[in-house]
């Protein structure tokens, strides 16, 4: 009887707390790049910024692969000659073999809002959970394709609430890793229930900080994409 | 200049009254120990040391405060002073300095330097008048070629500080946006990201290209082999994934 009653029971608290907007399911985030030359320069000024100063940055090595589930074709869609946009889920895990017990990460990501000019970062929905490594077969079993694949390497760190990664970013896991771009990728972030706009400011003043080494900025890549790209 | 004299008549008003907050509060303190040190016990004692220390802390505060005009800066002149007794004193320090003289108040009345400071401008007076003046001309000679070299080595190395910082700055590019857009659309929609791998986990793959398939039957007819991507049947997908474990 309570075992059948559990469910229900998490499913109320789980609606309750949407309702009262506790969960973080909001990312909000700035977004940058700096030239591999130039990196050294941005993790001593981030060491001296973050919270871990004593230890050294935590680094990681990550796989990630993105998969697509596309609506299936009505005729409505068939006619207008374009599918509906496809819902992106991303699988997560790391490459590390010392984090071979880890669970894999599943994470679905929004569309990006970008505001007006007044609004200091992006802000997209995100939800994650940890799953097993399953989870590839059964997405492939559910319909998912897999659209791309990227490994990622770099470093990690806190402020407060905030988390910064510089990471490279390479085309597929081969040995002979390939980087795409003589950059790394800059993200700073955070994870907040909805309307904490508050920590938007704070990302700002932050962003302010690692200027002029790295623009930190809201980039919309839908956008970017219209763009032809060389 | 009115409203900085007014600015200051209204503070030395504040402090005043702090001041005599202060003095109530020492005097009820004197008069406790004089007559009650047999009957006071710690509690009361500690409660008016704690009454005096928050007054004072309170002119500190008011002292501290941004809009005070800086005491400092005024003088104190003594207008009058006389050896006999001042009745207008007497009255308002309510018996207890009879006199301003330099007896009680030696700080404020010094015409003197500080003996310590005095023995040692003697000592420098007495110097300086011992060399002759052809010794003296010779070494303040010396003394300004010495700062003048001083002098431009620091602005020496000032310029070379400079032209190095400027250097830097027109120099360095950090960060580049081409790039920064590349990897922007790279993690977020694949683009650049081929798929040529063989990870045996992921079987769905277009014969090498572009990630991204702009039609999902085009998809399907690509990969024929894979029974899932007959995307059209929607309810077939269904039946069949739900007769699979997932976690077999």
């Amino acid at each position: 009887m309570s075992s059948e009653n559990q469910p229900t029971a998490a499913m109320d608290s789980l609606l309750q707390a949407l309702q009262v907007n506790i969960i973080p399911n909001q990312e909000y985030l700035l977004q940058g790049s700096i030239l591999d030359t130039q990196v050294q320069r941005l993790l001593h000024r981030l060491k001296g910024l973050c919270d871990n100063v004593e230890t050294a940055p935590e680094q990681f090595f990550d796989y990630e692969v993105c998969f697509s589930l596309r609506a299936p074709m009505n005729e409505q869609t068939l006619q207008m000659q374009q599918a509906p946009p496809p819902l992106l889920l991303r699988v997560r895990r790391s490459n590390d073999p010392a984090d071979s017990h880890m669970p894999f990460q599943l994470r679905y990501i929004g569309n990006p809002e970008l505001g007006d000019a007044k609004r200091p970062t992006l802000v997209r929905a995100s939800f994650d959970i940890s799953c097993s490594p399953s989870i590839i077969d059964f997405l492939t079993e559910m319909g998912c394709r897999m659209e791309f694949e990227y490994t990622v390497k770099g470093y990690l760190f806190r402020k407060g609430r905030m988390k910064i990664t510089v990471s490279k970013i390479f085309k597929a896991m081969n040995m002979n890793q390939e980087p795409l771009s003589q950059s790394y990728l800059v993200e700073l972030s955070v994870l907040a229930p909805s309307g904490s706009d508050a920590v938007a400011e704070d990302m700002r003043v932050f962003a302010e900080k690692l200027k002029p080494l790295v623009i930190l900025e809201k980039i919309d890549y839908k956008r970017l994409a219209t763009v032809p790209y060389d | 200049m009115q409203r900085d004299e007014k600015h200051m008549e209204m503070f030395i008003e504040n402090s005043l009254i702090k001041l005599k907050d202060l003095k109530v509060a020492i005097g009820q303190m004197c008069h406790k120990i004089e007559f009650e040190y047999e009957t006071i016990n710690w509690p009361t004692f500690l409660d008016n040391f704690a009454l005096i220390s928050s007054h004072l802390a309170g002119l500190s505060k008011l002292l501290a405060l941004e809009y005070t005009p800086p005491i400092r800066n005024l003088a104190v002149l003594p207008l009058h002073l006389s050896p006999d007794p001042d009745e207008h004193l007497i009255q308002i320090t309510e018996g207890r300095l009879p006199t301003f003289a330099a007896e009680v108040v030696p700080d404020y009345l010094r015409t003197k330097p500080d003996p310590a400071a005095e023995n040692r401008m003697n000592l420098h007076e007495a110097k300086a008048n011992a060399i002759t003046n052809d010794a003296a001309s010779k070494q303040e000679a010396q003394f300004k070629k010495i700062v003048t070299h001083i002098g431009e080595l620091i602005t020496k190395m000032k310029e070379e500080w400079e032209m190095e910082s400027l250097h830097r700055n027109l120099r360095t590019e950090t960060c580049n946006q081409n790039d920064t857009q590349i990897l922007m659309k790279a993690v977020g929609m694949g683009i650049g990201l081929s798929l040529k791998t063989n990870t045996p986990a992921m079987l769905m793959q277009q014969p090498g290209g572009m990630a991204r398939v702009p039609n999902p039957v085009q998809m399907a007819a690509s990969s024929p082999g894979m029974q899932m991507n007959k995307m059209p049947s929607s309810i077939k997908t269904n039946i069949k994934a739900a007769n699979l474990h997932p976690y077999r």
